[in-house]
């Protein structure tokens, strides 16, 4: 039935969903590809997504009481407040990143200060948000297991001017909302940053040989704590699209392992930019599939997510063993070489003697 | 005791003990959002997780059946770290062995005693290859396990799911789940009105063995130094790689076991949602516990106490605060066990004061002798 056209609305619905499910993955796992990138594994990238879930909901939701309380007295600020009205969702998102964002700094700060085993940090910083977001959404917002008000409005979605009226791409490519066209945009900027920038350049030289960064000047902390930072900023948006992007609720655990499917796609994509944004839609697809097939045909969905997760695998023991395959033959070669040389060296008369060889 | 043996308690007990001061004291914060006194808060949520007002009614039983997981894929944890290997697969070996158990629960038909014997057995096989074969990726071709694990936790989760929605689902309920094992398959309780039972007995059993084996056997003293300084092992002629690989096969049977008991001892059954994250709970355990059996069960038992006493003695009125602090504050601790440089002047000041301690008891003892 896939094969019917891409026209067709089951399928269109079908690729439109997939890239919503592909926007936080992609956002989160772009922040991981930047961190390896960097030589820091950030394993929190769960925790920070659900963290800006949760923050940009309840940023949302106070920028309204606020901006209602200040329209509802007439004064100086009831024009501002009633101009801000209306953009509270994107308030709440950029206080979500805001918040992403301090959070990769801490955890920069404990690592880099401290010398903090990251595996460690991230294991509790996961656990820590999980548990304190449902304490707070008790204590803030009621006795309850997912959370939300009429005032929370979703993100807009954006009709892009030229693409929007095209037959196919239109409807596949325009009218998302702003979050999906930053974890677009962001996939190309992270790769012009990482490629072609004297910066990027830093960033992946402290990724390959810490020490011999440190050697040439290269400010490795500075390097490592924009990538925390960066990624805690771009996971927490990724989570903010979770909860007032493509929904207008929060749940309990609501980024339900994206953040760890974010880590395994950014290993997938070999921690390239561009292919973060391949491996995301791919990821993204997968669930969209799954969720599809378990609805209409009962098939078992779960058999399609695997795909992602163990082509993942095998890419690790590809990468690994190519690495491992070329030392060895490095080896090999740079044996025969000296072995040559010596005997070249010592025997210079033995070399020619066909005779002589064993 | 000799005095080296008090030192090095005292070393690996400076730590933990300071660690979790600072997680209750940074707790606080959060206790007093909610308007309630913190001492006041922590005196009801330890009397509920570690309080007994009857055998019937005892809710320390129940705190320790939610240890006995929690012991298990510590114990997992302690062995593949002792190994060299951060291996984080805890939670994939124990829904795997769980799954396992749950099967050969329903699906075979044997007296009691062989049948959750060989489930059991079953189940660390299962847990154990499961944990074999990072291992064996990291030692032949380098794949950092840390990423190996989580994939493969990935995969062990979407396999479950699977497996318990559609070819084990018992019946069309809302929660897939497989059908319930059989009556011989179970494993006996100890107390009624709790799942508290031989699989913490087993827990314990397997604590005993995990100590024997890395610090009183030979594969275990092979194991460690692989783990501690492969270059040393090496040239005293240890075969690293083997070792390696051993530990982490082991690591994964304990995982396997925890499953399997989750599973016979307690639920029944495989069902949606079987483990909320009882892998990195051990792991945690295993950190607070210094990476030792004897720390593990102790850390253990005392989250599991923090969990449920937080769920019993904090959520019910009078207190009404939110449950999931007993998680929260043992985040922070971890997060705090995690940075012992933090307190480095507090810890030379308590090292100080117990060697003039020391001292003065050493004095005593040779006054005493003369």
């Amino acid at each position: 039935m896939m094969l019917e056209g891409i026209g067709n609305a089951f399928t269109l619905d079908l690729v439109r969903s997939g890239i919503r499910l592909a926007t936080p993955i992609i956002l989160a796992a772009l922040g991981g590809a930047i961190c390896n990138r960097a030589g820091v594994l950030d394993l929190a990238l769960e925790g920070k997504v659900l963290m800006g879930a949760f923050i940009a909901i309840l940023a949302t939701y106070y920028t309204h009481l606020g901006l209602s309380a200040v329209m509802a007295n007439p004064g100086a600020f009831q024009g501002i407040a009633a101009a801000l009205y209306p953009q509270r969702t994107v308030i709440g998102v950029i206080f979500a990143a805001i918040a992403g964002g301090l959070l990769g700094a801490v955890f920069a700060f404990l690592y880099l200060r401290y010398d903090v085993n990251l595996v460690i940090l991230a294991i509790a910083i996961n656990l820590f948000i999980a548990e304190m977001t449902v304490f707070f959404m008790r204590i803030f917002l009621g006795d309850v297991g997912s959370w939300s008000d009429p005032s929370i409005e979703q993100l807009p979605d954006i009709p892009i001017p030229g693409i929007d009226g095209l037959p196919v791409l239109g409807p596949i490519l325009s009218g998302h909302n702003a979050i999906v066209y930053l974890s677009w945009l962001m996939s190309i900027v992270i790769y012009f940053i990482l490629f072609h920038t004297k910066f990027g350049r830093h960033i992946r030289a402290v990724g390959e040989n810490r020490q011999a960064a440190e050697t040439v000047g290269i400010n490795v902390a500075r390097v490592q704590f924009f990538a925390l930072v960066l990624a805690g900023m771009l996971a927490a948006v990724g989570g903010a699209f979770l909860s007032v992007g493509h929904l207008s609720l929060f749940t309990r655990n609501m980024s339900a392992g994206r953040g760890w499917i974010a880590v395994t796609a950014a290993l997938f994509a070999l921690n390239h930019p561009i292919g973060v944004l391949g491996a995301g839609l791919f990821f993204g697809f997968a669930d969209a599939i799954a969720i599809r097939l378990q609805t209409t045909a009962g098939i078992a969905g779960s058999l399609v997510q695997f795909l992602p997760n163990v082509a993942t695998l095998l890419a690790l023991i590809i990468v690994a063993a190519r690495s491992h395959v070329a030392e060895a033959l490095a080896r090999r070669m740079f044996r025969a070489r000296a072995e040559r040389e010596i005997a070249e060296a010592t025997l210079p008369t033995a070399a020619q003697q066909p005779s002589s060889g064993d | 005791m000799n005095v080296e043996t008090r030192q090095r308690i005292e070393n690996n007990l400076i730590v933990p003990v300071l660690a979790i001061l600072s997680g209750l004291l940074l707790a606080a914060i959060f206790v007093a959002m909610t308007q309630r006194q913190p001492v006041e808060a922590y005196r009801t949520m330890f009397e509920a997780g570690f309080g007994c007002q009857a055998y019937e009614r005892c809710n320390f039983f129940t705190t320790l059946q939610f240890a006995t997981p929690m012991i298990l894929t510590g114990l997992s944890a302690v062995v593949a770290f002792r190994s060299g290997l951060f291996s984080l697969g805890q939670e994939g070996q124990l829904l795997l062995g769980g799954l396992m158990a749950a099967w050969l629960g329903f699906a075979i038909h044997l007296p009691p005693i062989i049948h959750p014997t060989v489930a059991i057995v079953a189940a660390m096989i299962v847990g154990g290859v499961y944990g074999w074969f990072p291992g064996m990726l990291k030692v032949r071709l380098g794949v950092n396990e840390i990423i190996s694990t989580i994939v493969l936790n990935n995969i062990a989760f979407l396999f479950v799911n699977y497996m318990i929605n559609f070819p084990l689902r018992a019946d069309a309920s809302t929660t897939a789940a497989t059908p319930r094992i059989d009556e011989t398959a179970r494993l006996m309780k100890f107390a009624p009105h709790t799942d508290w039972g031989l699989g913490f007995v087993m827990a314990l059993i397997a604590a005993v063995l995990v100590y024997v084996y890395l610090w009183r056997s030979a594969p275990g003293y092979e194991q460690r130094m692989a783990g501690q300084s492969p270059l040393f092992a090496r040239f005293g002629g240890i075969h690293n790689r083997r070792a390696s690989v051993r530990g982490m096969f082991i690591s994964g049977t304990l995982g396997g076991l925890a499953g399997a008991i989750e599973v016979l001892g307690v639920h029944g059954r495989m069902l949606q949602g079987f483990s909320s994250g009882l892998g990195f709970d051990g792991l945690t355990a295993a950190i607070l516990g210094q990476v030792h059996p004897v720390g593990t069960v102790v850390v253990s038992i005392f989250f599991a106490g923090l969990r449920y006493g937080a769920q019993l003695g904090l959520q019910m009125p009078p207190m009404k605060i939110p449950r999931e602090l007993g998680g929260g504050i043992i985040a922070l601790m971890i997060l705090f066990v995690a940075a012992p440089q933090l307190y480095r002047p507090l810890i030379a000041r308590i090292d100080k004061w117990l060697h003039a301690l020391g001292a003065e008891r050493g004095s005593d003892a040779t006054q005493e002798s003369a």
